[in-house]
């Protein structure tokens, strides 16, 4: 039964029909299937599947990206006060873009992914100033640092990310919290993260969702 | 020796050449030309003609830009705030669209030739036409009815909106949008512009699934472009891939200029437009920064290769971040004139 929940729920996800994909959570509940299990056996692999197609080139639009991680968040927001106890929360993000950049897409898709991976985001919006990129860290206890960049100047420039990992190195942060960079410049150079000083990329916002989750455990270890 | 028109006709025309056309979107480099700040350098349509000429004179391309940066249209809508940066294209600063209500109050121009917004952009098309008209193609860039809407209320918003409605707010929007683009590119072609770069990232489905492309935006684009017709246009998606929608477009559409994407498979894109119509090349332009000589060489030649048997062919850049240094814009046009260049019987 779970399986078949699962596959109508994919075809939503993929179809970007949110009214039907929110249809098949309500109706499994009905049919006895936990708020855990929608979370962790049908949300959670949905998004890993759109990971894989992703990785296999299976032309994946954006707005299945924004849609999927939509959708993710809602179920999310609608289930968690529903489980038996608090879902453990594996880590902490604050995300925003980088000082200069006003595109927010990509920061929203990152942040529903990570939202149903129960990793904690707090969203610092456009236009982060470095300092505030790491004071909010602190403040938040986050592991990691997201930088957003959709534009070549927001990325390499000296206000975005290379600036935030001086201050951590300044700082003697650098052990403790970790940064992880996307957008379309870095899609275009895939050394730009080195360069920049990043710890890592993203090519998109599902693959965000697996990127920190892996360097949150790294921060952890 | 030819002119960039001379060459681009004999491109479209599949008549002989010295070589195949060259484009090189220099904008922003404009300023460093001039010695300006770039909110200096967009303030005077004679700016930027002088620049734009005197660019195309130092390095030999084919094509001139009437086009100051992207966030000018939201200008022509009301958007009084820009965003100036030292080294980059500068940002919206105000999005119109806050809150659906504003949809409604959206007012799109009557007449955009003579909106003060567009005078500085029209008195560089004049100098251009002016100064190199027949000669060299002015372009001019429009933003799609369906991509509009990014630079009026953010592209979260927009994407929100495109996807989970209110859809008769969403259409509104997408109808206010395409009258503006049926106007502006009225007073593009009106004031000379020669060639018209139609820029749609949602006319690719690297953005959209394929059934949203379908229902939605080809009907957009058909009327975005119906009164005034394809003369001109080049189907552009930015940096998204389009290769799989190209026949729709020829049959759809009639479009006959394809600017692809860098992450384009060339020849397979050439295969589709089947010489109904120019494709363009486009270099990864952001490895500029980074690339030596002979890696721009390589990507150039491997470029061409895979375009030119056959011509109907162009090479073209995409955004041409501002700190490229020069040398590498040179060794970059320099190889495209060489291995673009025909052998003449």
């Amino acid at each position: 039964m779970l399986e078949q929940v699962m596959n109508q729920y994919n075809e939503a996800i993929m179809d970007t029909d949110r009214d039907r994909a929110l249809m098949v959570v309500r109706d499994a509940l009905d049919l006895g299937i936990s708020p855990e299990e929608v979370v962790f056996r049908i949300v959670v692999p949905a998004i890993e599947l759109m990971m894989k197609s992703i990785s296999e080139n299976q032309g994946v639009s954006l707005a299945q990206h924004f849609m999927a991680a939509q959708i993710a968040s809602e179920v999310v927001d609608e289930m968690v006060p529903r489980f038996q106890k608090a879902p453990e929360i594996i880590g902490k993000v604050v995300i925003g873009t980088s000082q200069g950049d006003f595109h927010g897409l990509g920061k929203r898709i990152v942040s529903g992914c990570l939202k149903a991976l129960m990793i904690e985001v707090s969203d610092l919006g456009l236009n982060v100033a470095p300092e505030r990129f790491v004071d909010e860290a602190l403040a938040h206890d986050a592991q990691v640092i997201a930088i957003s960049s959709m534009m070549v100047h927001t990325a390499r420039g000296e206000n975005g990310c290379s600036r935030v990992r001086q201050i951590l190195k300044e700082r003697g942060l650098e052990g403790l919290i970790r940064i992880a960079v996307g957008g379309a410049p870095y899609r275009f150079d895939p050394e730009l993260y080195r360069t920049v000083g990043a710890d890592a990329w993203a090519e998109n916002g599902i693959e965000a969702g697996k990127v920190i989750s892996n360097m949150i455990r790294e921060v952890r270890k | 020796m030819m002119t960039g028109m001379e060459r681009l006709s004999a491109a479209i025309n599949g008549t002989l050449a010295d070589r195949i056309p060259v484009f090189c979107n220099l904008l922003d480099q404009g300023a460093k030309e001039l010695g300006l700040s770039l909110e200096e350098y967009y303030s005077s349509g004679e700016h930027v003609a002088e620049a734009q000429l005197k660019m195309q004179a130092k390095y030999g391309y084919d094509c001139l830009w009437s086009l100051f940066y992207v966030g000018k249209e939201a200008e022509l809508l009301g958007c009084g705030k820009m965003i100036y940066a030292k080294d980059g294209p500068p940002n919206v600063g105000e999005m119109i669209i806050r809150k659906y209500d504003d949809i409604a109050k959206l007012q799109i121009p009557d007449d955009i030739g003579s909106h003060p917004a567009f005078a500085e952009e029209l008195k560089c098309l004049r100098i251009l036409k002016a100064e190199a008209g027949g000669r060299y193609p002015v372009c001019a860039y429009l933003t799609a009815s369906m991509t509009m809407p990014a630079l009026l209320m953010g592209m979260e918003k927009w994407m929100q909106m495109l996807m989970l409605g209110p859809h008769d707010l969403r259409d509104e929007l997408l109808a206010k949008c395409s009258d503006f683009f049926r106007k502006q590119i009225a007073a593009y072609r009106a004031a000379g512009a020669d060639v018209l770069v139609y820029s749609n990232p949602f006319g690719s489905t690297d953005f959209i699934p394929r059934k949203f492309f379908n229902n939605l935006s080809l009907l957009w684009m058909e009327r975005d472009l119906g009164p005034g017709g394809t003369a001109g246009v080049v189907y552009y998606c930015g940096s998204a891939r389009f290769n799989n929608v190209i026949d729709t477009v020829i049959r759809r559409l009639g479009i006959g200029v394809f600017y692809l994407s860098p992450m384009d498979d060339i020849a397979e894109g050439k295969r589709l437009v089947a010489g109904r119509g120019l494709t363009c090349g486009v270099i990864n332009d952001i490895m500029l920064l980074e690339w030596s000589r002979e890696e721009i060489r390589a990507e150039v030649k491997r470029i061409i290769e895979a375009g030119k048997p056959g011509g109907k062919f162009l090479f073209g850049t995409l955004v041409m971040p501002y700190n490229i240094p020069e040398e590498n814009i040179r060794t970059m046009l320099e190889a495209a004139y060489e291995f673009g260049r025909f052998d003449t019987p």
